[in-house]
């Protein structure tokens, strides 16, 4: 996934919006064309990841004569090899590092800062999220150039500090304006209510605001995790050598060398996803609703 | 920039107006006071961007005027002026990135466009089907971009599915040479980009499918409207400030993108796939020419901000109507 631009809330009665209008059941009814055409769907995003699977079970060799075969002894060399290379947990251990760093690190800054911008209405408010819409609209190749250089300088190369800070950086735009919108949805009463019950600001933003938006820290958490395991660019960069490298750099890596060994590089891909494909699997119905939500409403 | 219209009420504002009940003195006191420590709540990230994110932006922009390579990267920059904007011109890459860019945009945007909007109605039934093949697009949309770009890149080689298809049903004689041919490889890479952004845009166009009361439908269909009319007449309208938002924000995704580019063609052939974004890429960390890659990257950074300009304007005159 690359980083999905958010548009800042346009409606402003969220608080009905996000208190989750029941989703209506849509009848079931004939439908002559939608039918196969929801097969033709079906089969131009389920092929490719079959391919993946289906090619990461071959030998080099059948791969050499044709690349479309499906008849073939199915062989789980690939993997072995790649299991077999002490290389690929060093990567997995890196991938794990960076993305949970990450995700910790943009939440902590970034949640606070949605708070703060949903619950103040101010010209600060106002100048805040356009800074944030225009940084999440830069190209992370402009941000990779200077920061290579501001690294060196700071002796953040080479380490995974600084891939985090970047990452978080390149994340943070994207992670408020997602969480902006679920602290709007909080009545303000229950704030009131928790003041008025003598709680300070800190309090009531810990005991009270956390917990009930608490999907939306949890869909945007995912999200920020699910970028950072695939984000490659600045790992490829701010790595002096691939020894270092999170699994989604050697795979980008390796699919722009020369003779290209197919299966193993396809097992590569499946072993990068299997992570992503537990970590879907658990929040899929959140990520839904909170997407939706958040992005464009 | 505001995305805010100034018109509207915060909905604090808005609630304390409608209940009169509400001791006003409590109100006036707690909430000035209240909303200034709030502040404070930004001020980690206000910190964090300013030294990660702003402070970048003026280094880039200090080096877009600057003689950089590898070896004076840590040291005085020779102040050059418009030099490097002036190189790019003359080397002729900005102007074919420039094309490409627009290309590449405009392909992206039109294909994740409608094709999301057709899978949303696809998908908008809530039959198992329709949820599970939903479920998948949204899988794919989450796997990083580097494993859909390889596998892309496998599909589409020489002997790759896509020629075994199309050689099989007797449409090629020769394979099709998708990725290093200079015609085409722009547009594979286009395509399969949007491939990737129509899941997200179909989640968010079938949202504000299923927003459409189904009243609306049931009376349509004792007016006798068939499946065609209702598409055109009611759904469309009724998705219409959702196309406008999406819109920037597939523009903004197809600008920005870069990572297909990277796997897939890797630029090439040629400069055939060379965006801006990628231009600024390879000429900072290929040809280790940092101060033509920051002019690059400052000429998109520039047309960013066109792009902001024009989206807050496009928000504010849908909200005054």
């Amino acid at each position: 996934m690359s980083i999905p631009a958010i548009a800042p809330t346009i409606t402003h009665d969220d608080a009905t919006d996000a208190a989750g209008r029941p989703a209506r059941r849509r009848r079931r009814r004939f439908e002559p064309v939608a039918g196969p055409l929801r097969l033709v769907l079906f089969l131009i995003y389920a092929v490719p990841i079959f391919w993946i699977i289906l090619t990461s079970l071959k030998s080099p060799g059948d791969v050499i004569s044709s690349q479309a075969s499906v008849v073939f002894t199915p062989t789980l060399n690939a993997y072995i090899e790649a299991l077999g290379n002490a290389g690929l947990f060093t990567a997995l251990q890196q991938s794990i590092v960076i993305a949970a760093g990450t995700t910790a690190l943009t939440l902590a800054i970034a949640i606070p800062a949605g708070y703060g911008l949903a619950r103040v209405d101010s010209r600060v408010t106002t100048i805040g999220l356009g800074l944030l819409i225009v940084l999440q609209m830069v190209p992370q190749t402009a941000n990779v150039i200077p920061l290579f250089q501001i690294f060196g300088a700071w002796g953040l190369l080479n380490q995974n500090l600084g891939v985090i800070i970047a990452d978080t950086a390149l994340l943070i735009p994207f992670a408020v304006l997602l969480l902006r919108p679920f602290f709007r949805a909080v009545p303000d009463a229950l704030e009131e209510a928790a003041s008025i019950d003598g709680a300070s600001t800190l309090r009531t933003f810990f005991s009270v605001m956390l917990p009930v938006a608490r999907n939306g820290v949890a869909t945007t958490g995912t999200l920020i995790f699910l970028l950072s395991w695939g984000e490659f660019l600045y790992a490829v960069n701010f790595f002096l050598s691939p020894g270092n490298y999170p699994l989604s750099a050697l795979l980008a890596q390796q699919v722009s060398a020369f003779g290209i060994n197919w299966p193993g590089l396809m097992a590569l891909a499946v072993i990068t996803s299997v992570p992503i494909l537990i970590l879907f699997v658990c929040t899929y119905r959140l990520l839904r609703e909170g997407l939706t939500l958040g992005a464009v409403k | 920039m505001t995305v805010e219209t100034s018109s509207t009420l915060s909905p604090a504002t808005r609630r304390a107006a409608t209940r009169p009940a509400w001791p006003a003195g409590t109100r006036k006191r707690r909430s000035p006071s209240g909303n200034r420590k709030k502040l404070a709540f930004i001020l980690p990230a206000a910190i964090f961007l300013a030294l990660f994110s702003f402070y970048p932006m003026v280094q880039l922009l200090r080096m877009s005027v600057s003689t950089v390579n590898s070896s004076t990267l840590n040291s005085a920059w020779d102040f050059v002026g418009l030099a490097n904007f002036a190189k790019g011109v003359q080397q002729g890459d900005l102007g074919i990135a420039f094309g490409n860019t627009a290309i590449f945009v405009v392909v992206v945007t039109v294909l994740g466009l409608l094709g999301g909007l057709v899978a949303a109605i696809l998908l908008a039934a809530s039959t198992r089907m329709s949820a599970f093949v939903l479920g998948l697009m949204v899988f794919i949309w989450a796997l990083p971009p580097v494993v859909n770009g390889s596998v892309w890149k496998f599909l589409l080689g020489d002997t790759g599915l896509i020629n075994a298809m199309l050689g099989g049903v007797g449409l090629t004689q020769h394979a099709v040479p998708f990725l290093y041919d200079e015609h085409f490889a722009l547009m594979s890479v286009a395509i399969v980009n949007s491939w990737a952004v129509i899941p997200f845009n179909a989640l968010v166009f079938r949202a504000a499918i299923l927003g459409i009361p189904a009243e609306t439908f049931e009376a349509a269909r004792i007016d006798g409207a068939n499946r065609w009319q209702e598409i055109r007449h009611m759904i469309v309208p009724a998705v219409r400030p959702t196309t406008l938002v999406l819109t920037v924000l597939t523009v903004v995704y197809a600008f920005r993108s870069f990572d297909f580019i990277y796997v897939m063609t890797y630029g090439g052939p040629g400069t055939a796939t060379n965006t801006l974004p990628f231009l600024s890429y390879l000429q900072a960390f290929v040809r280790y020419d940092f101060g033509l890659g920051a002019a690059t990257a400052v000429i998109s950074v520039l047309l960013v901000l066109v792009l902001a300009f024009i989206y807050a304007r496009s928000i504010r005159s849908e909200e005054a109507h």
